[in-house]
């Protein structure tokens, strides 16, 4: 025990360092370019220093935490609508052999297409508001949830099922008891991507309308010709896409796995 | 009554036939073993009187009805032990009973005798990826014994446990077997000594395609001892037997090449 958070404590210094040294060849590129060779103007690179008091400005007046809590329970209502479709979506293409052969390539296609495409229809159809993002943010991720289900379903060992059939389980028993259990992994996996999509597929909705949120002002900075601004609120929405995989996801994830021994 | 009618298996996407008229009528309260080379079907003979396979001809009746589909009169041990990783040694073994519609109570006092029985009761709290392969295949026994089925299709079950284990759980499964005589069992191995040991009749498969080659019946007195005169002239026979289907069939595979 005294072991493994002695490693971790390293580990996380030596991220910490990384980071440091990061930010370090930040401001020498900065002062280099900027300052001594004078062929970047200072209006359109960020500097550390800058986006630091832009942070703390941000910070005080409050802004910064409404733009994020905003988008954060947007992004979150718009991943629980999309979990529940894709969930939806994916049993019925697993279940019926005919929307495996049509729909799902159909849905496959829909994947592959950047959820900005659906702007415009979002636009035109829900107006400059909300729901139009919840609506960019669930074709965004709905897809490919459905797809990781359909996966999941079709990778349960076929012997769990085999052995539960020859121990008397019915349709119900061998799918609640048998088949759903098997399938959280990658049921979490799903999550995992889904999230993923749905926090990049909520982004280009924010940064199209002007609702309160972290991509309005990330354009607003853009309007204002801040780029320190538009830099801060970028590191923002890495941090809080990155922070909700890990604490959530990939928390709740390894607890799975380790406790059936596959890690 | 189990009764095989000139059952043959040749499995989709292949070419060769995997068993080839299989006739074989086994009472209640039988214990069959079966022997024969790896890849003759002897897995596959279990998995269509579990009805997890079709037969591609003839037909399998259980007294008189044909078999249509797995079901819990027929429980099966798999050669893996086929446990679940999300569930500790104690539900693994009681989901079979919950399926039966066993109250909880009796499920836990069920499983827990059983698992006393293969000498796990000291590990019923553990996840299953914590188990050795052997102990992983007494908790697939605790679990199949546990179901209390009328037949009982058993895929080579001691393979992974070392001769003192064997030794014991032999004990046991006869025990419980011997005890009122209704329990039907077909079991798969690759050990002669085992086979004589268990059976009342043992079905020697042949392979390519796989067939009984001949059914030795085996009728001495119980519980039986493994040094007993008439126990070493059966397994030699027994050997022989198996010993010339093996050479045979290396002979043809040299042949061809
Ligand atoms: N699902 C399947 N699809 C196609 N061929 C199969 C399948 N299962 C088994 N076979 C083939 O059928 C033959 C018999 O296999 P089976 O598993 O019944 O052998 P076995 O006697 O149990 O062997 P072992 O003693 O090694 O367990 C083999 O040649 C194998 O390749
Ligand atoms: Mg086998």
């Amino acid at each position: 025990m005294q072991e493994k958070s002695t490693t971790k404590l390293k580990k996380g210094l030596e991220l910490a360092l990384f980071f440091l040294l990061l930010i370090v060849l930040w401001q020498v590129l900065y002062l280099l370019f900027v300052d001594v060779f004078k062929v970047w103007k200072p209006y359109s690179a960020p500097s550390p220093a800058g986006v630091w008091s832009t942070f703390v400005n941000l910070l005080k007046s409050g802004v910064l935490l409404s733009a994020l809590l905003k988008s954060l329970g947007r992004g979150g209502a718009g991943f629980a609508l999309s979990v529940f479709a894709g969930l939806i979506l994916g049993v019925l293409i697993h279940h019926f052999p005919y929307l495996n052969r049509n729909l799902k390539p159909v849905i496959m296609g829909m994947q592959t297409l950047p959820s900005i495409c659906w702007v415009p229809f979002a636009i035109l159809w829900f107006g400059l508001n909300n729901s139009a993002i919840l609506f960019v943010v669930v074709m965004g991720s709905a897809f490919s949830v459905a797809l990781a289900v359909d996966d999941g379903i079709k990778s349960v060992p076929p012997l769990y099922i085999k052995a539960a059939k020859t121990m008397g389980a019915g349709q119900r028993d061998l799918y609640l008891k048998v088949i759903l259990p098997a399938c959280v992994p990658s049921f979490i996996a799903a999550l995992k991507q889904g999230w993923s999509f749905a926090w990049r597929a909520l982004m280009s909705g924010e940064v199209m309308s002007s609702t309160v949120g972290l991509g309005q002002t990330l354009i607003i900075g853009r309007d204002m010709a801040d780029i320190n601004q538009v830099m801060l609120v970028m590191l923002v929405i890495i941090a809080a896409g990155v922070l909700i995989d890990k604490c959530i996801f990939t928390a709740l994830e390894n607890r799975v796995l380790r406790k059936r021994g596959l890690m | 009554m189990l009764e095989l009618k000139h059952v043959g298996k040749t499995y989709p996407h292949t070419v060769k036939r995997t068993l080839k008229d299989i006739n074989l009528t086994i009472e209640e309260g039988e214990f069959i073993c079966i022997v024969g080379p790896s890849g003759c079907g002897k897995t596959t003979l279990l998995n269509l009187v579990a009805g997890l396979e079709e037969p591609t001809k003839g037909e399998i009746f259980l007294d008189g009805v044909p078999v249509k589909g797995p079901g819990a009169d027929r429980v099966v041990m798999f050669q893996e032990a086929a446990l679940y990783p999300w569930l500790n040694v104690m539900d693994n073994v009681m989901l079979g009973m919950e399926f039966l519609g066993i109250p909880k109570e009796e499920r836990k006092s069920r499983a827990l005798k059983y698992l006393k029985m293969v000498h796990l009761s000291q590990f019923t709290e553990y996840p299953i990826h914590q188990l050795s392969g052997g102990m992983r295949q007494r908790v697939a026994l605790a679990r199949a014994l546990s179901m209390d089925s009328k037949i009982l299709l058993m895929d080579e079950p001691f393979s992974a446990l070392d001769k003192q284990t064997t030794n014991m759980l032999r004990g046991e499964l006869e025990q419980i077997w011997m005890k009122d005589h209704s329990k039907t069992i077909l079991f798969v191995t690759h050990s002669a000594e085992e086979a004589v040991y268990f059976a009342d009749r043992i079905v020697v498969l042949s392979e390519n395609p796989g067939q009984i080659k001949e059914i030795i019946p085996c009728d001495l007195k119980r519980p039986r001892q493994i040094d007993d005169e008439a126990f070493v002239h059966l397994r030699h026979m027994l050997l022989e037997s198996v010993k010339k289907e093996v050479v045979k069939f290396a002979r043809e595979e040299y042949d061809e090449a």
